[in-house]
């Protein structure tokens, strides 16, 4: 298993390389003139011609290229063109916002789609249906609408929680509590509704086995049953949901961090990517990709648990 | 979940085929589906007539008329720019939807393509397309579409081609699993020994079993497509000169707080567009997986009405062969079951049934299959699967009416006063725990006993049902165990709790014959040794002859004949069960002329010997 | 073992707790001496003087820099680190006593040659106004409390850029530490608390205790949040997370009213077409000025207004502000909406059928925009076509003269030395085609050379001409709102987005 681990880490690694290289191209193929675009308007020509020569934009992009990974392997990845933030302090500050965002949308949403998905697998007729009927309207709703319901609702009506801005939990618990709660539920919705069909059907599979039958005849309780047996035989396709989700959150999370104006890798990914801040959208590709390789060894390691048959030797 | 529908299918081929033209009308027949195939048939048709459907040209402007509400001349209002809501709206559908067609049918050749190569070829093609899949997921496709888009310029088809690539792997994970699951089956093999080549083993074989998959996948990304083009456009990253839903999305954000309406009708198409495509794959997946169950509610249905036997009919009854002093155990009395159809019917397949078993007895079960024999055994235990209950009737166990029972104290009888074999052993044992837990989770539970003991007694048990090495055994998944080991390892799952009755479902039937024997010498001697009483249900007249004190022969779900198994041997009385008995004379097995409509709730009959 | 209930028990708790532990009033604290919590939409591109932004990033530079000279909110000059200034009689000698009791935050004595050494820097540095100081060819300290500015040319808005970032003083000892870009070593009022702000979302500034003016300190502490989104930002005024905040949309105007914020607007830039290709180098058509003025015509420039603004600013047809001597109100008469005459000067030039255009688009300038510009010039017979750029690539393509006429909004610079410097000279970035037309030269030298009475005659000639000639076709002057809450009083600033720091007071 370690070397398995080993092999995929070092598979993560080339990964990331071709990944990087590629998106450094592309990046530059729609790169246009930088410094007219870091100095707006009222730049001179030759402050722009200044400003590109400053960057090293009149090198070549090969040679650049080559730059930028000596500094990516060394650990230094320049600073962003447009805030001038070095790019680790700009990412590493804002990855720990947008992971605990999406991490807490992922469990929120994993827990109430497995409660959904085994209610509605167990009951079947019209709990199944209302189950049903939820996912298709998460999944059709449009994830901003969501959100700025909930801003508009629970914030600026109830007053139940503010409607922008991040609290660090360093500074206050609750605080922070309050800050990701409307936020994790924007999120969280949309994600209910894809991975709840996927618990529901497999949880149906799963209780249409044998084996559930014997356990049954064993005298073991139904609760013991569906959630000690068959939620682990039903874990596998519905975790495949998850990661995939949880990647998907990722993505999800620009939306929400934009309109809960929270200082999230989303936020930065939008704007970086649209003014072409370079440096910065390779330090996001970097550890997007980083995020990518881990989350699917996670989840393969946690298949391996969950179904012995695909045990890694 | 396909899968499972596929895996009932003893050729996926020709049962694709077979479902593919009925497939149609069934959805008709799905409110869902129908419901769904409706509100599609009249997106289509409002982006075909969409010209005829208005005269307004959506891309005309007029600066004097923005943001007007409804009218004769704008029904639906005017956006930003003075243009007609509603004829962006029907124009837009054409848009929207060929884009994402468009992106749709680029992820799925791609994905297909890519699947069926590595999920055949394996090895070298596995592993580029596997690597390729998570440079796909893992490349930002924001920034891939910046490019595309600075390199190609600003077009809708070329956004959501591009998108259509990034989508591809949900489509190669499905091809791929598919066809992995269905390359090493019977018929593919069969195909490659006759010498048929790759490529038309793929085109005919396994692309016809992944087929179905796919298009409940294409609907279902299909509707994700819709909604990524509105989100393209939504951007800005689309092509902002062609009237699509997303572009009427951009715009109508933009005026949100003006005019709130507008945000209504482009998100009203995408919503309803997209949850019409995902309702139609779930229908699609729901009736393809009803499929096999459908038919066989059917047959079975058909099994009990042909049965010319009426519900009351008397059985033959043998007399006792001496003084029984024995205490009754077990006493069904006409125990109806049946099983509630979705049309409202009830379909009845037990009809009336009466038996007894005595303490220490070993009571044999025996008829064709769908007889109801399993039926009865489950509905003792209370075990019928979904949409099965018990009509009428008592099951009178040890003083206590277990039809009647409620739930929880049903459960304190399972396992412990009444435990289970079941026919299949591999699919009998839950593949995600060890043997040894399952086998000591129910004696922790229901005798109360620690982690330890529970371990001890089960090694013990092990032990004595005949494992070799019970260490080894007790720590090994079920994937790792034969089948004779399995069905040994149920056998003292069965007896763990001491029970005082157990009922074998056909506890032999999927074994190999030299297995057989021993299992049936294994249960003879556990039962002598623990005197247990024993329901075994069963074809085989051997079994009966070898185990059986009493015998019910059992047909359309009802008794025939009931009796000493020695009386009923020596003297069938029944026309039946003489039939049966020159079934065995003429094909040396009772079970000749049932093999073609095995139909059970259960998986696949074994082989008989 | 799963414990259901349990976990039932325990969300249903925590999600009671969190509703309890929120304060329902969650406005930001108190009016005098409190915090001040500003809005903007933009994040500081740097905190490095050399390369600072102004505009919508005034606010932070002024948190943290004093500025050598500082404007009134009606442009007026006025002292602040410089004291005393005065001009040789030919203009290219600007002589400036400077403050003696003033310190940086790192404890290094502001003077002279700080001075000198920051405008030097400014001058050769990459802030977007680097070329405010292009005329400056030397600045040297006479001694510590006297500078002198020596110039190549004279620059009539010399002083103006001193009040902005041009004239902004930061620490010499602080120019070579590693993290100049993002940590200021400033005089100013304010310091940046480095711990507490996040860099592009917020912004927290402490007070400077040793201020030397500390009447314009009005707050303990100061947190400037970024808004990059209309709904965030409307979302957060709503919310009362803001006492000031500069907005972005103004279809929001009235939520944001409703909310009890008081908007005051400016109109500091004008909307409308540059019509780019006065020589007719890309498109020959473009360079008849009956052509240009057809263009002219053919604006509905109240229905513009309406669609693109919401009504919220002031229709025009020149590109000099109303603050400028030069800005004539008749001016504004000169093409009134008339797709008759549009039409004939059409034909008097030789296209009685019109022509066809080429034009730039970017979908996030508006997509509509584009849509109304196409039909109102496609009514008098201007086919448009469009190819979409990047919205970052848009404004290249006009400075670089890519496209005949485009789309867009600049800005109205106060004086008009400015203005010309931007727009009209030959060497001007919004000159694309650099055309070198005498008359428009001619009156753009007596702006820089002559006397006031001179250059005021010869900047109304210029706005006349340039009108005339049909440069451009402004359609509007949008107002721009600065929103306010019942605690903050707030005086905007003529031709700046943002409110200078220090007229933004507790209400009294």
């Amino acid at each position: 298993m370690i070397r398995f681990t080993i092999r995929r880490l070092v598979s993560g690694v080339i990964l990331l390389f071709v990944i990087s290289s590629v998106a450094f191209l592309l990046l530059n193929l729609g790169a246009g003139n930088v410094g007219r675009r870091i100095l707006g308007p009222q730049g001179t020509a030759d402050t722009v011609a200044l400003k590109n020569e400053q960057l090293g934009l009149n090198e070549p992009v090969l040679t650049r290229y080559f730059e930028w990974l000596r500094g990516a392997v060394t650990g230094d990845f320049g600073a962003s063109w447009f805030t001038n933030q070095p790019v680790d302090q700009a990412i590493s500050s804002r990855l720990a916002v947008t992971l605990a965002i999406v991490i807490g949308a992922t469990l929120v949403s994993g827990f109430l789609a497995t409660v959904l998905g085994v209610w509605a697998a167990r009951r079947r007729g019209w709990a199944d249906k209302l189950v049903q009927v939820i996912a298709v309207l998460g999944f059709a709703i449009p994830g901003f609408l969501i959100a700025i319901f909930l801003v508009n609702v629970f914030a600026l009506n109830l007053h139940w929680f503010k409607p922008t801005g991040y609290v660090q939990m360093g500074t206050s618990f609750t605080g922070w509590l309050s800050s990701v709660t409307l936020p994790i539920a924007a999120l969280s919705i949309g994600a209910i509704a894809a991975i709840v069909q996927q618990v529901r059907g497999s949880v149906i599979d799963a209780l249409r086995q044998d084996w559930v039958r014997t356990l049954r005849s064993r005298g073991l309780s139904e609760n013991r049953i569906v959630f000690k047996h068959v939620l682990r035989n039903a874990g596998g396709p519905a975790l495949s949901v998850l990661a995939v989700q949880f990647i998907g959150l990722l993505g999800g999370a620009v939306i929400v961090e934009q309109i809960f104006a929270i200082p999230g890798l989303g936020q930065i990914s939008v704007s970086a990517t649209a003014q072409g801040d370079l440096p910065l959208v390779m330090g996001l590709v970097l550890v997007m990709g980083a995020i990518v390789v881990i989350v699917n060894l996670l989840i393969d390691l946690i298949q391996g648990f969950l179904n012995p048959k695909a045990r890694v030797s | 979940m396909t899968e499972s529908a596929l895996n009932l299918s003893p050729d996926p081929a020709s049962e694709q085929r077979a479902v593919g033209s009925h497939l149609a009308r069934r959805m008709l027949r799905n409110a869902t589906g129908l419901a769904s195939m409706i509100v599609l048939g009249l997106i289509v048709l409002a982006a075909i007539l969409a010209p005829l459907l208005t005269q307004t040209d959506p891309a005309l402007a007029d600066v004097r008329s923005i943001l007007q509400p409804s009218s004769a001349a704008h029904p639906l209002g005017t956006d930003s720019a003075g243009r007609d809501v509603l004829a962006r709206l029907l124009h837009g559908t054409r848009y929207s939807i060929a884009g994402a067609l468009l992106g749709t049918t680029v992820a799925a050749m791609i994905g297909v393509i890519g699947g069926l190569l590595a999920g055949y070829y394996q090895k070298g093609f596995e592993s580029v397309s596997s690597w390729l899949v998570s440079a796909i997921m893992a490349l930002p496709g924001i920034v891939v579409l910046l490019a595309a888009r600075a390199v190609l310029g600003p077009s809708l088809w070329m956004a959501m081609a591009v998108f259509g690539v990034l989508l591809a792997p949900a489509f190669y994970r499905l091809t791929y699993t598919a066809v992995v699951n269905v390359r090493h089956e019977l018929f593919v093999d069969a195909a490659r020994v006759s010498g048929v080549g790759d490529l038309s083993i793929i085109g005919r074989h396994i692309l016809s079993v992944v087929r179905a998959p796919i298009i409940i996948q294409f609907a279902f990304v299909m509707g994700i497509a819709i909604a990524i083009q509105a989100g393209l456009d939504f951007l800005g990253l689309g092509d902002q000169s062609v009237p699509t839903w997303g572009n009427m999305l951009n715009d109508a954000f933009a005026r949100m707080y003006k005019s709130p309406v507008l945000i209504v009708w482009p998100s009203l198409a995408v919503a309803l567009t997209s949850t019409a495509l995902a309702l139609f794959a779930n229908a699609l997946r729901d009736e393809l997986e009803r499929s096999g169950k459908t038919k066989k509610r059917r047959r079975l249905a058909g099994a009990a009405a042909a049965a010319p036997v009426l519900a009351g009919e008397e059985a033959v009854v043998h007399a006792e062969l001496g003084e029984d002093t024995r205490a009754d155990l077990l006493t069904v009395d006409s125990l109806v079951v049946g099983y509630d159809q979705p049309d409202g019917i009830l379909k009845q397949v037990v009809n009336g049934v009466s038996l007894r078993v005595k303490r220490g007895e070993v009571h044999g079960l025996i008829g064709e299959s769908g007889s109801g024999k399993t039926q009865t055994a489950w509905s003792i235990l209370r075990l019928l699967p979904d949409g099965g209950r018990i009509v009428a009737g008592t099951v009178n166990f040890d003083g206590k009416d277990l039809a009647h029972l409620s739930d929880k104290e049903m459960q304190k009888v399972r396992g412990r006063r009444i435990s289970y074999i079941p026919q299949e052993p591999m699919s009998n044992l839950d593949p995600s725990f060890t043997v040894g837990s399952q086998l000591a989770e129910p004696m922790r539970l229901a005798l109360g006993i620690s982690a330890a003991e529970a371990k001890k007694r089960a090694l013990e048990l092990l032990a004595r049902v005949g494992i070799p090495n019970p260490e080894r055994t007790y720590a090994a998944y079920p994937h790792e165990v034969s089948g004779g080991m399995a069905q040994r390892v149920l056998i003292a799952g069965a007896v763990s709790c001491e029970p005082d009755l157990v009922i074998a479902d056909e506890p032999t039937t999927a074994l190999d014959v030299t297995v057989q024997a021993e299992i049936l010498d294994l249960l003879r001697g556990l039962q002598k040794e623990l005197g247990v009483s024993i329901l075994i249900v069963t074809h085989n007249f051997g079994v009966v002859a070898d185990l059986c004190d009493r015998v019910s022969v059992m047909r359309s779900g009802l008794i025939v004949e009931t009796g000493p198994a020695r009386s009923i041997f020596a003297d069938p009385r029944h026309p039946y069960t003489q039939d049966l008995f020159a079934a065995i004379l003429e094909d040396g097995a009772a079970r000749g002329q049932l093999d073609h409509s095995a139909d059970r709730h259960t998986a696949t009959q074994g082989v008989t010997p | 073992m799963f414990h259901w209930k349990k976990a039932v028990v325990i969300a249903t708790a925590a999600v009671l707790a969190l509703a309890g532990c929120t304060p329902a009033d969650s406005g930001p604290e108190g009016s005098s001496g409190g915090t001040l919590t500003l809005g903007l939409l933009l994040p500081a591109s740097t905190f490095s003087a050399q390369g600072a932004s102004w505009a919508n990033e005034s606010p932070y530079m002024q948190a943290v820099y004093d500025g050598l000279l500082r404007a009134e909110p009606d442009g007026t000059i006025v002292p602040h680190l410089a004291t005393e200034w005065s001009y040789s009689d030919d203009l290219t000698v600007l002589d400036l006593t400077l403050r003696d009791d003033v310190t940086f935050s790192d404890g290094t004595p502001f003077n002279a040659d700080a001075a000198a050494q920051n405008l030097i820097r400014f001058r050769d540095g990459t802030s977007p106004n680097a070329s405010f100081l292009v005329n400056l060819a030397d600045a040297k300290a006479i001694d510590d409390t006297h500078l002198e500015l020596t110039l190549s040319s004279p620059d009539p808005a010399l002083l103006t850029y001193l009040t902005q970032n041009a004239g902004l003083q930061e620490s010499p000892e602080a120019f070579d530490n590693p993290d100049v870009e993002t940590v200021p070593v400033g005089s100013g009022p304010y310091t940046l608390n480095v711990d507490e702000t996040v860099v592009g979302n917020s912004y927290v500034f402490d007070k400077n205790p040793d201020y030397w003016k500390s009447e314009d300190q009005h707050y303990d502490k100061l947190v400037m949040n970024v808004y990059t989104d209309s709904t965030s930002l409307l979302s957060a005024i709503q919310g009362g997370q803001v006492n000031v905040s500069t907005t972005s949309d103004n279809t929001t105007a009235d939520q944001i009213e409703a909310a009890g914020y008081t908007l005051s607007p400016i109109e500091n830039n004008w909307w409308g077409l540059i019509i780019g290709d006065r020589d007719g180098t890309l498109n020959p058509a473009i360079g008849d000025p009956r052509v240009r003025q057809a263009i002219n015509y053919a604006f509905d420039r109240d229905a513009m207004l309406q669609a693109a603004a919401d009504g919220r600013g002031t229709v025009t047809q020149q590109v000099f502000p109303t603050s400028s001597p030069s800005f004539d109100s008749a001016l504004d008469d000169t093409y009134s909406y008339d797709a008759v005459k549009a039409k004939k000067l059409l034909a008097e030039a030789g296209y009685p059928d019109g022509f066809d255009l080429i034009m730039p688009s970017a979908a996030a300038l508006g997509a509509s925009n584009f849509t109304l510009i196409q039909q109102q010039l496609g009514d008098v017979g201007i086919r448009v076509t469009y190819e979409e750029v990047q919205v970052n690539d848009y404004i290249n393509t006009i400075v670089t003269g890519k496209y005949a006429v485009t789309f867009m909004a600049l800005q109205l610079d106060p004086t008009d030395w400015q203005l010309s410097q931007f727009e009209l000279d030959k060497t001007a970035t919004f000159n694309g085609f650099h055309n070198d037309d005498p008359t428009v030269q001619g009156h753009i030298a007596t702006i820089q050379t002559g006397t006031a009475e001179e250059a005021e005659k010869a900047g109304k000639a210029l706005n006349a001409y340039i009108v005339e000639q049909g440069w451009f076709a402004p359609w509007f002057r949008p107002e721009l709102n600065t929103a306010s809450d019942a605690t903050t009083d707030v005086i905007v600033q003529v031709g700046n987005s943002y409110p200078y720091l220090w007229n933004i007071k507790p209400k009294a």
